[in-house]
């Protein structure tokens, strides 16, 4: 289609471990998929690659006409989690309140957080995760808040300038602060900051400084210190990333700020201060994308894997509905932070191999070669054998094809690289020890997956499994083998997906308020309409705060949607339960009946009628506000179902592949050539310049109304 | 009354009742060898999907159950360090699947449901849909008055199909002292609020009269009342999901399927045994030294220290069958340490499901695949049910850390070295009452015990401050959620330097917490129940025990305003224990206490510091990688004088926060002590002939007098072997 008639709206990035992917939507719905490596050094540079081949398909279309015209782009990616999980982040130097300096040694004792059912009773093969900043960069600070807010101990002042003495000489990045009830009482945290900016200055080394009540102003420490840390640690070096990236697409003539996706699937702006809230944002867009085309095809429930180059990452909807996890475990740590669950491993077709010289036993990652350099056969000075170069000798990928032929894969190098590092110090055939590996990979996915369907209680044939990412295609058969589902689905734009997901969230900010109400169950008719009072305070105060940030990002303020909610719990429950209000006031005292009412009648749905105890009186700790635009949504064009028979012009032919020991000839597919009512019987292979999905002997794929395609 | 459908093909369609229900079950076993009679897994083999696919979705409505009793709680023991636990059970009360939690109640729920089936429940007080029965009675099935079960029946078209239960720990129970493993109980009748198998509540709702025995009978009520809303949630979940599933697949299949789980379970068990371990006998014993003398509120027959021995004796057969027998050990006592059988088979199951049964079908099966022997009169199973049982933990965790020494020399002597794990530990409790910060009487515990340290593994160091033998989840919790439910604000919780029993590989260290008593006119506080005065926990291979001591800081009518108005250093942990901060820093009224602590009251401003065990240590630790000390000392798990003059490590700091290690120096010093060591030495012949010169003497101090008397007096077959290997004439006794 010619650029003249192109009326792009939404851009949407993916920056993964290894490809960054792009996918753009016009008014029309259209959509076109781009793909890059991507540039962990510079990120924007893989970005616009990425955004400069999804457009390649848009005659003559430049990015200096595109930008202009895009009302919103999007970022998600994987760059803060694999910092956190590679462990390497800033050098943080961080001050807890004196006599908690081994809080990230102790970690609370969950050393079994983000274990399965076998392993979590096992104890021996419990261990702590590595902590973020080492024991000799934390400092015991003399001070003390009480539960009620109130000051115990000053602040030691002499004590936090010695400390930040030590931690600038010691060449600290940053300097992250947690104490004890902050989130009631910030005075010495803040004081604190101050004494570290004016030392930072006095010595000539300034460094950013974090606070736990501006980073996660909620009660329990622990996932406070957590957040905190994650914030100071991955979250500082992301930003500079984005904050270059939205200079360039500003220079190209973009007007609003990057959006970016957070924990439990809203947009915010890049600047947004508590950053740490975006760190799955990529595999959150494939989550959003999911639930989007279950409702498309009717499925209820739906298990999503997503496998890039660096991890591979796991969620589910259940009835239609995506769980949040108040209190995630993300990384090994616990937060205090309302995310979509999902689970991720290290595992992808960048993994690195390794060999034990010892014991010959072959290790897969968790380390991924990334894009830079990348796998051996990318030709691009990585010299460690990944399992794409497994697939590449095997045969399974296109040579010439890799991203649609942009980077050609360089066949010798990664056999040799394969015979010297993996298969000759273990004594086999190269071709069946990267078949050997292949396998190992998408075992360790299928482990995976069936650890979280065990967890979380699912029944995997109930569930539609979805496959995407630019690998998903290529291992989905291998890593289903032997589990049933009610149906295994992948997409044309499978490599793009996350990116097709974050392009089709809605303006979403979540605001909360940590407030202190009480109401007896034989409350008056004044007490009550004093909370109500409380409550319409709280909510006018977040309206007002949604707005105005709306109004900063350029948003119509007219279409903006509110809901407004309220945490309540029996006095003296530990967990309270959130229920959206019917009304936006509470002006008279059935008003607040209602609201009570609505929230019990919620409360005993989720609990049982035996759980109720109105004679305990409620409390509020907490209100909060959803501000919601909503966004144009790509329509995907439905068509007759057509022959099975493909046309003759998606066959590319045949070509050799090293399967069960010994070489195969396998049919090759064009996947944009392929059409509504198609079928493709295995052994077969089918190609995209971004995907390669493959059909084993036995299986086949069919293409639905939608060009979905379905592994049977 | 509800008829009830036998399950079994031999009395098919006569009306059956669940105690012939239970007692053929049993007989079927005896006659087959196999659960029920199961000999052949038959659903298993016709479809293999369909049969673990209900597995995990039971298994999965459990967990999830237990999800949602949290978010009912309000005590900070469930909510916070999950201490509850849900399970579904047969008619006949085997456990089938349970949650994550304190897994020892998975058994102790059976022995309840079971003693209700035995006593005719059935006839009186009658079990109809809706019922909810409870019971906190260990002589029932129990190990301790705050472990409080709910249980209800699963009827389908009028017939009881399984049972669902809930086990919540509560942190107060209405006892002699405030809190819920009251110390100082020395009689069943101090110990707290008692329901014994008692029907609490009709068509799914909680009986209101009972509700208002529990809110007059508690100091905090509250907890236990949410709670038990939590656990009826739970057990009604559990129930509308196996409902669910029973429309599904049948109720025949649902039947069949729970009983061929219970059977593969305990078939599984015993391959694992044969292929894990080599079959023949396995002895150790451990010792708990429990410091009750002159304690305030200690009664006349109770006053006096006492060494309790702790023999533990394993066999495996050739078939995989393991017997543990406890035969030698010391009698029960005027205190709240002794256990029951129910206590002892949880604390039995809880370690299987940590060694062996952690995979595929974990439940009753297991169980059924093992021998426990619990000789009558001793602690272990007391003849009385007059005796107090609300510490029982404080034997029962050394008991069970042994056999898990003795279980890993089993994996050792198989090769699988990375199975060994030198055991639980026994960490003692915190809890009090008084008058709340808020200014209303309360009483309640802290429950940051459910995170204390391992003992070491094979392989590598044990788990620091991450382990609790009752619960797979450990956790300490939030120090701002625990200063919400006591008047308590903590100056420091920090990793207890040079705890960690040393080793080739260290067991993992424990903490200690500094307690400002906060915002209140009258705080009564107490502490148990680790062993004082010898280790309760050893080391393995070589490696040294945890503490041997159990003690406590109390510093009252301190000067802390001042030095806090003057910005003076405050004490935040124990620091040197030579030249402790709390007596060095502040002044006060000084108190050092061994044993669990028992005192006056304290008031604001006042000081406790408390202890949190941790575990022994494998392998020599002159074998330590100079590099692990290294490290142990940037963190303050280790002290420079323990990474000397234990480890043999040369070890030097400029700023007491980075270490180098000099390793030629480190290779010196460890030649010299193994050099000494030799020259120390003696032949075992020697130190036998001294021994027994010893035992002839008698010369042995009270306690340890006491307890040979005690074990002689309750086993001749102790005291025959014990004769036989010092080669005692036959009058001897002592």
């Amino acid at each position: 289609m010619a650029s003249a008639v192109r009326r792009p709206l939404v851009l949407g990035i993916d920056a993964g471990g290894t490809m960054t992917d792009t996918f753009i939507v016009d008014e029309e719905g259209n959509f076109e998929v781009g793909k890059a490596a991507t540039t962990p050094q510079d990120e924007s540079v893989g970005f616009l690659e990425s955004t400069q081949d999804a457009i390649s398909y848009w005659e003559g279309m430049k990015l200096e006409e595109l930008f202009p015209k895009l009302s919103v782009v999007l970022y998600s990616g994987t760059t803060m989690l694999n910092t956190l999980l590679s462990r390497r982040g800033q050098k943080v130097g961080l001050l807890v309140t004196n006599g908690f300096e081994d809080m990230l040694l102790m970690n609370r004792g969950l050393i079994w957080a983000g274990y399965g059912y076998a392993d979590t009773l096992h104890a021996v093969t419990h261990i702590h995760p590595e902590p973020l900043t080492p024991k000799r960069w934390i400092h015991g600070i003399t001070e003390r808040i009480d539960m009620f807010g109130d000051q115990v101990i000053p602040l030691y002042e002499a004590e936090v300038q010695q400390a930040a003495r030590e931690l600038l000489t010691a060449g600290v990045d940053a300097v992250a602060i947690c104490f004890l009830f902050s989130y009631l009482n910030p005075v010495h945290e803040r004081r604190a900051k101050e004494i570290v900016e004016s030392v930072s200055k006095e010595v000539g080394r300034e460094v950013p400084v974090f606070l736990s009540s501006e980073i996660r102003p909620v009660m329990r420490e622990q996932s406070r210190l957590n957040s905190l840390l994650i914030e100071a640690y991955a979250a500082a070096p992301v930003r500079q990333q984005l904050l270059k990236v939205q200079q360039r697409i500003h220079d190209y003539g973009f007007p609003n700020p990057l959006q970016t996706v957070l924990s439990y699937g809203g947009l915010s702006n890049i600047r947004y201060p508590r950053l740490h809230e975006t760190l799955v944002s990529g595999p959150i867009g494939g989550i959003l994308g999911a639930q989007y085309i279950a409702r498309l095809i009717g499925a209820d429930n739906v298990m999503v894997t997503d496998m890039g180059g660096t991890s591979f990452d796991i969620g589910a909807i259940t009835a239609g509905s995506v769980p949040v996890d108040p209190e995630p475990i993300l990384a090994r740590f616990k937060l205090n932070l309302p995310t979509i669950a999902l689970e991720s491993i290290g595992a992808g077709s960048g993994t690195i191999i390794k060999v034990d010289p010892a014991t010959a036993k072959v290790e897969l990652g968790p380390e991924s070669a990334g894009a830079d350099p990348g796998p051996v056969c990318f030709d691009r000075g990585g010299k460690l054998a990944t399992v794409c170069d497994c697939a590449v000798v095997l045969g399974y990928l296109n040579p010439e094809y890799f991203l649609g032929g942009r980077i050609k894969l360089n066949v010798e190098a990664a056999l040799g690289a394969l015979r010297e590092q993996v298969t000759d110090p273990i004594g086999v055939d190269v071709y069946q020890g990267a078949e050997g590996i292949m396998r190992l990979l998408e075992l360790r996915a299928r482990d995976a997956l069936k650890t979280v369907a065990s967890a979380r209680g699912l029944n995997t044939s109930d569930y539609v499994l979805m496959a995407y990412g630019g690998s998903g295609p290529l291992h989905v058969a291998g890593y289903t083998e032997g589990l049933t589902f009610k149906g295994i689905l992948t997409f044309p734009f499978a490599a793009a997906f996350s990116a097709f997901g974050c392009s089709i969230a809605d303006y979403l900010h979540r605001y909360t308020k940590s407030m202190h109400l009480f109401l007896s169950p034989a409350a008056s008719t004044e007490a009550k309409l004093e909370v109500g009072r409380a409550i319409n305070a709280a909510w006018e105060e977040m309206e007002r705060t949604a707005l105005e940030e709306m109004r900063v990002e350029g948003r119509e303020l007219g279409k903006v949607d509110f809901q407004h909610l309220a945490m309540i719990r029996y006095a003296a429950q530990l967990t309270d339960l959130e229920v959206q209000s019917s009304m936006s006031r509470i002006d008279s005292p059935e008003d607040m009946d209602r609201l009570i009412e609505s929230w019990e009648a919620l409360y005993e749905k989720i609990n049982s009628r035996v759980s109720k105890y109105s004679e305990a009186g409620y409390q509020i700790f907490e209100l909060g506000l959803l501000a919601r635009i909503e966004k144009v949504k790509l329509r995907f064009q439905e068509q007759e179902l057509g022959s099975e028979t493909p046309d003759s012009s998606a066959s590319k032919g045949t070509r050799s592949v090293f399967r069960d020991g010994q070489w195969q000839e396998v049919r090759l597919w064009e996947m944009d050539l392929l059409k509504p009512g198609n079928v493709i019987e295995g052994f077969a292979i089918i190609e995209h310049p971004a995907t390669t999905f493959v059909i084993p002997p036995g299986r086949r794929a069919e293409v639905d109304e939608r060009n979905f395609l379905w592994l049977r | 009354m509800t008829q009830l459908q036998s399950s079994s093909a031999a009395t098919a369609g006569a009306p059956i009742k669940l105690r012939e229900m239970l007692e053929q079950c049993e007989v079927r076993l005896a006659e087959t060898g196999c659960y029920d009679g199961v000999t052949k897994l038959t659903l298993k083999a016709e479809s293999p999907l369909k049969y673990e696919s209900l597995h995990t979705r039971l298994r999965s409505s459990v967990v999830s159950a237990r999800e949602t009793s949290k978010r009912i709680s309000a005590s900070p023991g469930v909510r916070e360090v999950g201490e509850s636990v849900v399970g579904l059970y047969t008619p006949e009360g085997d456990s089938v699947v349970f949650s994550f939690g304190i897994m020892v109640h998975v058994h102790t729920m059976s022995r309840f449901i079971k003693w209700m089936v035995r006593n005719d429940y059935q006839d009186d007080p009658g079990i109809r849909p809706g019922d909810i029965f409870a019971n906190n009675d260990a002589f029932i099935g129990n190990v301790q008055v705050p472990d409080v079960m709910d249980v209800v029946p699963i009827f389908y078209n009028g017939e009881l199909i399984a049972w669902a239960g809930a086990v919540c720990h509560e942190l107060e129970v209405g006892g002699v002292t405030p809190g819920g493993d009251v110390y100082l109980a020395q009689e069943r009748f101090t110990e707290g609020l008692f329901v014994c198998a008692e029907k609490i509540g009709e068509n799914d709702q909680i009986r209101r009269d009972y509700l208002i025995r529990v809110e007059r009978n508690l100091r905090s009520p509250i907890y236990w009342i949410l709670d038990e809303k939590a656990k009826v949630s739970a057990c009604l979940e559990v129930r509308e999901k196996v409902l669910e599933l029973v429309e599904e697949v049948g109720v025949d299949y649902f039947k069949r399927a729970t009983k061929e789980y219970i059977e593969e379970g305990r078939r599984a068990h015993l391959e694992r045994m044969k292929v894990q371990t080599v079959p023949g006998r396995y002895r150790g014993a451990t010792f708990f030294g429990h410091l009750y003398k002159n304690k305030p509120g200690v009664l006349p027959m109770a006053n006096k220290d006492q060494l309790v021995p702790i023999p533990v004796d394993l066999t495996i057969d050739r078939n995989g069958l393991m017997t543990l027998d406890f035969e030698g050990t010391g009698p029960w006592g005027w205190n709240s340490n002794n256990c029951c059988e129910a206590a002892m088979e949880g604390g039995f199951f809880v370690s299987l499901t940590q060694f062996m049964d952690f995979d595929g079908k974990v439940n009753d099966g297991a169980w059924l695949a093992t021998r426990l022997r619990l000789p009558s009169g001793t602690w272990t199973n007391p003849d009385s049910i007059m005796v107090a049982t609300a510490c029982s933990w404080a034997l029962l965790l050394p008991a069970f850390g042994t056999y898990h020494r003795l279980m890993s020399r089993a994996f050792l002597a198989r090769g699988f070295k990375e199975e060994i794990f030198v055991g639980q530990v026994n960490t003692p409790f915190f809890e009090g009452g008084g008058i709340s910060q808020y200014g209303t009487r309360f009483g309640g515990s802290n429950f940051e015990l459910a995170a204390g340290g391992s003992g070491a593994r094979g392989i590598m160091d044990g788990l620091d401050t991450g382990y609790a033998g009752w619960n797979p989840e450990s956790d300490m919790g939030n120090v701002e959620i625990w200063e919400l439910s006591l008047p308590i604000l903590y100056l420091g919780r920090k990793i207890w330097p040079d705890s960690a029993g040393a080793g080739r590989f260290r067991g993992g260290a424990g903490f200690t917490s500094l307690y400002k008593i906060h915002h209140t006119p009258m705080f009564m506080l107490t502490t148990a129940i680790h062993s004082g005065k010898v280790f309760d926990n050893a080391g393995m291979c070589g490696g040294y025990p945890a503490p041997t001591a159990l003690y406590h800081y109390a510093i009252r009518d301190t000067n802390l305003t001042e030095l806090i108005a003057a910005q003076k250093p405050l004490p935040h942990f124990e620091g040197d224990p030579h030249d402790p901060d709390p007596r060095r820093l502040v002044q006060g009224d000084f108190e050092f206490s061994e044993g669990g602590y028992i005192g006056r009251p304290f008031k604001d401003g006042d000081l406790f510091e408390h202890f949190y065990n941790a575990g022994g240590g494998y392998g020599d630790p002159i074998e330590r990688d100079p590099e692990l000390v290294r490290k142990d000392l940037e963190n303050g798990i280790v002290t420079p004088r323990a990474a000397r003059q234990i480890y043999h490590v040369d070890a030097h700091s400029d700023d007491g926060r980075t270490y180098n290690v000099d390793v030629a120096k480190t290779e010196q010093l460890r030649s010299e002590e193994r050099r000494q060591r030799l020259a120390g030495g003696v032949p075992v012949s020697e130190w036998r002939k001294q021994e027994r010169e010893r035992i002839l003497n008698r010369e042995f101090v009270p306690e340890v007098l006491e307890m040979y008397r005690d074990s002689m007096h309750l086993s001749s077959k102790w005291k025959d072997e014990f004769a036989t290997f010092w080669q005692l004439p036959a009058d001897f006794s002592i």
